[in-house]
């Protein structure tokens, strides 16, 4: 078991109670890679300490502004 | 007029001869039941269907025309909806074997404009499971079929609503849509759908795929029904406290005035998905047609939405994770393969990680309007990047492997964009393939802005026929 694998199977089994096969776990672990990098990398270049989610919805009701 | 005849009367028309009285409810809903007698068995779309019930509701309105109340511009009119719609007390499935004969304790606030608006209900809708597949499958119910041709895929995850409005058993339908699931099947049945702005029309009482990125709307077979229906279940509701207090406009009478002095971007985005050369070249057709009545045509650009993509999964994957835990937990082998898998990365995503992805849609909106709406009223692009597929080449639970894997991946490239950025976004049919199966295109716009997209929309279908075709 790699290292992300294993650290999969900590989260799984210590944190949320959930059991999966170490097969399963490495698929998710590799698709936990992808997403988390990407919204890592987004947020290092567009998120400010001011930046909340609620913004969206006043962004929608100015018309995207 | 013959039943068959009704039957293939748009909703506005039909909605009208109501009014006039020149036809019944109860004529118009026997025509629907007639359609539906002959090609539920060809297309799986009712899951289930309340014959007796629609028939005593027709006569109701019938009945309160004759004394002098219409209700709306819907009244009498019969529909029926993706199963995901909450009614008190009765079934409302969401495509799976998990609520197969859960009774719903409320009803949906969508559901309940209708019923003020004097619409008639035929039944509910075949559709994917938890509204998590975009092609149509469903390993529970069967699969739903294309009316066009039946070996291939309606879209989903709404695919009863594509196929019922397509083969002319309903006049309307509200389907739902998290990444494209009122745009594809409407695109790939050949039939008009909205996905309005986010907070446009309530979703209290639709069983939620993601709270933050699902968006309720109508398929119609024209522009003007679509217009039409949006006005009834639009609006501000209490229940849902993400929808606008903003008024509600008369979007029939906004289609008015035609396309002369738009500025409409086209977008044939190669970097976000290969577009079919077909589809390519549908679209640029149809871009053509709306600069010949009077819009100027220009190219649009869009931003990378590698990023976009990314943090919708994450959203999508850490609400359905959190809402579907307890089925997951107990009852694993009652989901689907691929919709199980599906969400179960969402329990490894850490907190911070789908905040910031909350956190990056205004960026993301802002983005979107300073490159691809810059100086342009509305968006052109396709809705599906190619020809459609088979039900057989799509089928991820019985063919899992990669290639079925990205073609479903590429199938929703250019429709879950505009969930996160929650604009407004109509597909319309723009063309038939070398198949025979429809194809469509897309116009987004500005948030709130759904009027103009109608006007476009209608414009164009004034000028051509695509929408007028009946599957045989």
């Amino acid at each position: 078991m790699d290292d992300r694998t294993r650290t999969a199977a900590g989260i799984s089994e210590q944190l949320q109670g959930l059991k999966y096969d170490e097969k399963r776990l490495a698929e998710i672990a590799a698709e936990l890679a992808i997403l988390n990098d990407a919204v890592r990398k987004a947020a290092d270049q567009r998120l400010t300490f001011d930046d909340e989610p609620a913004a969206f919805a006043s962004v929608m009701e100015r018309g995207g502004k | 007029m013959s039943t068959s005849d009704l039957a293939l009367l748009d909703l506005g028309e039909v909605a009208d001869a109501i009014a006039a009285r020149k036809i019944t409810s109860v004529q118009a809903t026997e025509a629907c039941l007639a359609r539906i007698d002959s090609w539920q068995p060809r297309t799986n779309a009712f899951l289930r269907l309340d014959r007796e019930g629609a028939l005593k509701r027709a006569r109701a309105m019938d009945a309160e025309l004759a004394a002098g109340k219409r209700r709306s511009a819907l009244h009498g009119v019969p529909m029926a909806h993706k199963d995901l719609y909450y009614r008190k007390g009765e079934i409302s499935t969401a495509g799976s074997a998990i609520r197969r004969h859960w009774r719903a304790p409320f009803t949906a606030t969508v559901l309940g404009k209708l019923d003020d608006a004097g619409v008639v209900e035929l039944g509910f809708l075949n559709m994917a499971e938890f509204a998590a597949g975009p092609t149509g499958h469903n390993v529970h119910f069967g699969h739903c079929r294309n009316p066009w041709d039946q070996t291939r895929l309606t879209g989903g995850s709404s695919s009863g609503s594509g196929a019922s409005v397509a083969a002319r058993m309903v006049y309307g339908s509200l389907g739902s849509d998290t990444g494209g699931s009122i745009r594809l099947p409407a695109s790939a049945c050949g039939v008009v759908g909205m996905k309005a702005t986010y907070g446009r029309v309530s979703r209290y009482g639709a069983a939620a795929r993601s709270w933050s990125l699902d968006h309720v709307g109508p398929l119609t077979r024209s522009v003007r029904d679509n217009a039409r229906m949006l006005a009834i279940v639009a609006g501000h509701d209490p229940d849902d406290s993400t929808t606008s207090h903003k008024d509600v406009p008369d979007y029939e009478a906004q289609m008015a005035g035609g396309v002369a002095g738009l500025k409409i971007g086209l977008a044939l985005p190669e970097a976000l998905v290969p577009i079919d050369p077909q589809v390519g070249a549908a679209v640029q057709a149809a871009a053509d047609a709306l600069g010949r009545l009077g819009s100027k045509i220009v190219a649009a650009t869009f931003p990378d939405f590698t990023a976009l993509y990314r943090a919708a999964e994450v959203i999508v994957k850490s609400e359905a994770a959190s809402m579907h835990r307890p089925w997951m937990e107990k009852q694993p082998q009652d989901y689907a393969n691929q919709v199980r898998t599906r969400a179960e990365a969402g329990f490894f995503i850490p907190a911070t990680q789908y905040i910031d992805a909350l956190r990056l849609r205004a960026h993301f909106v802002r983005e979107f309007m300073a490159t691809a709406m810059e100086g342009v009223d509305a968006v052109l692009l396709p809705a599906i990047p190619f020809p459609l597929p088979t039900i057989e080449e799509t089928d991820t639970e019985k063919s899992g492997g990669p290639a079925t894997l990205a073609m479903v991946a590429r199938f929703t490239g250019l429709t879950r964009p505009f969930n996160t950025l929650g604009v407004p976004a109509l597909s319309l049919p723009c063309g038939f393939d070398s198949n025979g199966a429809p194809m469509g295109m897309q116009l987004v716009g500005r948030a709130f802005e759904e009027g103009l997209l109608y006007r476009i929309g209608h414009a164009y279908q004034g000028a051509t026929e695509h929408h007028k075709r009946v599957p045989q």
